[in-house]
């Protein structure tokens, strides 16, 4: 079967060495090369070498190597318009890290730039392709714990990514390159989720989003209330609010209660644990990572649509700037999606 | 002094469930009198104590106690405590202090007035998870910022009975509510700015009442703390078992403490119907909980001393409840 030939473009976010991992081990893509610009260039580097993968200094250079057909941005947030539009135009299609943009206009020139030179333009939200909230959404949807009515979730909650070492995540740390903290870091993974498993759109948001943890010049945790067309209401906490000693690298929860009975999504990931000087988990397994490659390769292989597009994350981000405008006001904001 | 005599108003549900046992082997008081407008429960109730039985509230005060427990559903504690105080006695009112913040500031004033103590059954500052959990908040200097805490149950009664009459109860945002309120005052030790609160009705017996059985309050205090509270009767756990749970998740600048009811090692019972574990026969707490509560009291009575839980902190736990269902009502955030 033919291989799909990837490129990497930038290690700013830290998602892509696990891409890039994955990738390399898929059966039906090919780590085709990478590029270095923004963050952690040295990074990307040594991994183009790991992976046998072509080197290129910056993105231009990658996007004119024709035997790359797509690229996976992992560029710093407010370079995705002008990296994801480059791309378009080079007829490669995108996996392109969330959030989109930083503004919803930024979003639109995205999609149009990908409609317009027929590419694909995926983004990747974890916790839909994470096997127990699969789990959950079949049995909610055959009705085994009757009709949703509220779900609380934590998702994610990691700890700040400044913490993780041999990488330099300063940029995150910017609101002008991140366009927030931890809650634009993490929220979109758990709105997306919502929307997934309550099959709507949230009306209107309320949102407590702030610094208040580390003492970061941007926010580091945030908790917001959806209250979904369909009635089901949802509360959302995602953010860095976890203090380095948590055992989990990343925390994924869900509550969801039904009518007659509930489901209790406790974590996302198969792990053992390491005890040493503390208690650690080690994820075994990241088949969200894996699914979301897979997809994508797919969709652009066999011209299929994709699971989560451009479109999708449109509203992902509508809804979370409505949450720090919320967070802002101190209001609730209504939405018109 | 010698012991304190008591008296009982209303001898239901909590008073069977946790004041009778608390009561029934402290020494340094005397139940001398049960009041309950049911003959029979008044009755049961002064055979236990070895006291008088009364169904008429204004002979019951004509007799000579220190103190009177008022066990009676929410929408009666400002009346009996109000004509208690009048009639000489201190006073413990079961929590929500009452109906309205209206109603509690009369009683706190009547109280001052009288120059009697009130005292409200904010029984949660005696539960020793929660005592021991502010103590490592202190002693580890965590900081609080951000805490959840969920108070969840599916309410065993039908639909007539008065926790589901608004007009009675205050509805699961006041009767659970203040508990929840009080907890994140009590952990954060900050004023409350301003709430959101949602409701829902999801089961038949909160949809033929009109009222709210699932509640969420979004609650900002000072220093930019933000209280999340989840409070329910609709959660679907077997009715039969009236189980109730609580959950908690404080994030701090220097730790995060969680508790589910998993954590703590339980006997789960798995047979053909899953069974939920479950810690104690009052389900929302330990029955040592209502007896250190009630022994503080006692002391504070006996020792002329300021308790632990005033009942201005319960009339702040109750305003925070009210204006969150204000806040529902209106859909927007309400200020405190």
């Amino acid at each position: 079967m033919k291989k799909l030939n990837f490129g990497i473009i930038s290690y700013a976010h830290p998602h892509a060495i696990r891409y890039a991992s994955t990738i390399a081990q898929s059966r039906r893509a090919k780590l085709h090369s990478i590029s270095g610009d923004g963050a952690n260039s040295d990074v990307a580097k040594g991994e183009a070498k790991k992976y046998g993968a072509k080197f290129y200094r910056n993105y231009e250079d990658l996007l004119k190597d024709e035997n790359v057909e797509a690229v996976y941005i992992a560029i710093e947030t407010y370079r995705h318009k002008e990296v994801a539009i480059r791309a378009a135009e080079e007829g490669k299609h995108i996996l392109l890290e969330k959030p989109i943009a930083l503004t919803l206009d930024d979003a639109d020139e995205v999609i149009k730039a990908a409609e317009k030179n027929d590419v694909k333009l995926m983004l990747p939200f974890n916790p839909r392709f994470t096997d127990p909230l699969i789990k959950a959404k079949e049995m909610v949807e055959a009705g085994e714990i009757g009709a949703l009515e509220y779900i609380h979730a934590i998702s994610e909650n990691v700890k700040p990514p400044i913490f993780l070492q041999g990488l330099n995540m300063e940029w995150f740390l910017d609101v002008r390159k991140s366009g927030g903290g931890g809650f634009m870091d993490t929220a979109p993974h758990g709105i997306d989720s919502l929307l997934w498993l309550t099959k709507s759109l949230p009306k209107r948001v309320y949102a407590d989003i702030g610094a208040k943890i580390y003492g970061f010049p941007v926010d580091d945790i945030g908790t917001a209330v959806l209250e979904f067309k369909n009635g089901i209401i949802a509360v959302l906490t995602a953010g860095w609010g976890n203090p380095k000693g948590y055992s989990y690298g990343l925390e994924i929860k869900y509550y969801l209660v039904g009518r007659e009975g509930f489901l209790d999504v406790r974590t996302a990931y198969p792990d053992f644990t390491v005890y040493q000087d503390r208690a650690e988990k080690i994820y075994w397994d990241r088949p969200d990572v894996r699914a979301i490659v897979e997809k994508f390769v797919m969709a652009v292989l066999k011209d299929r649509e994709v699971p989560i597009s451009g479109e999708d994350a449109k509203k992902n981000l509508a809804i979370i700037l409505a949450a720090y405008e919320s967070s802002t006001t101190g209001k609730k904001v209504s939405l018109s999606l | 002094m010698g012991k304190l005599e008591v008296g009982i108003v209303g001898c239901g549900n909590i008073f069977n469930l946790a004041h009778k046992p608390a009561l029934k082997h402290m020494e340094c008081i005397k139940v001398t009198a049960c009041a309950d407008i049911d003959e029979e429960r008044a009755k049961e109730g002064a055979k236990f104590f070895n006291a008088r039985a009364f169904q008429s509230l204004d002979e019951f005060f004509d007799l000579d106690f220190d103190v009177v427990e008022i066990l009676t559903p929410t929408y009666t504690h400002a009346e009996i405590a109000i004509k208690a105080l009048k009639a000489g006695k201190h006073v413990i009112v079961e929590k929500p202090i009452a109906l309205t913040t209206e109603e509690a500031e009369r009683m706190i004033k009547t109280a001052e007035k009288e120059g009697l103590k009130l005292f409200v059954g904010h029984v949660r500052r005696f539960d020793k998870r929660w005592v021991q959990m502010k103590d490592i908040i202190k002693k580890r200097n965590i900081l609080p910022m951000h805490i959840r805490k969920t108070e969840v149950q599916n309410l065993p009664f039908p639909a007539h009975y008065w926790y589901w009459d608004e007009s009675k109860s205050g509805g699961v945002a006041l009767d659970l509510g203040v508990h929840v309120t009080d907890f994140l005052r009590w952990f954060f030790e900050s004023s409350p700015i301003e709430v959101l609160g949602v409701g829902k009705a999801i089961k038949e017996e909160a949809k033929t009442n009109n009222t709210f059985d699932h509640f969420i309050m979004m609650i900002k205090f000072e220093g930019g703390k933000t209280g999340i509270a989840e409070v329910s009767w609709a959660y679907p756990y077997p009715a039969r078992y009236g189980v109730f749970y609580h959950h908690v998740d404080v994030i701090g600048k220097n730790g995060r403490i969680r508790y589910t009811p998993l954590d703590t090692p339980v006997v789960g019972v798995a047979k053909a119907n899953f069974e939920m574990p479950r810690f104690s026969p009052l389900l929302s707490t330990f029955p040592d909980a209502f007896e250190r509560e009630l022994r503080h009291f006692f002391d504070c009575i006996k020792n002329d001393t300021e308790p632990a839980v005033t009942a201005h902190d319960a009339l702040i736990a109750l305003k925070i409840a009210e204006k969150a269902k204000e806040s529902a009502r209106k859909g927007e955030v309400v200020r405190l």
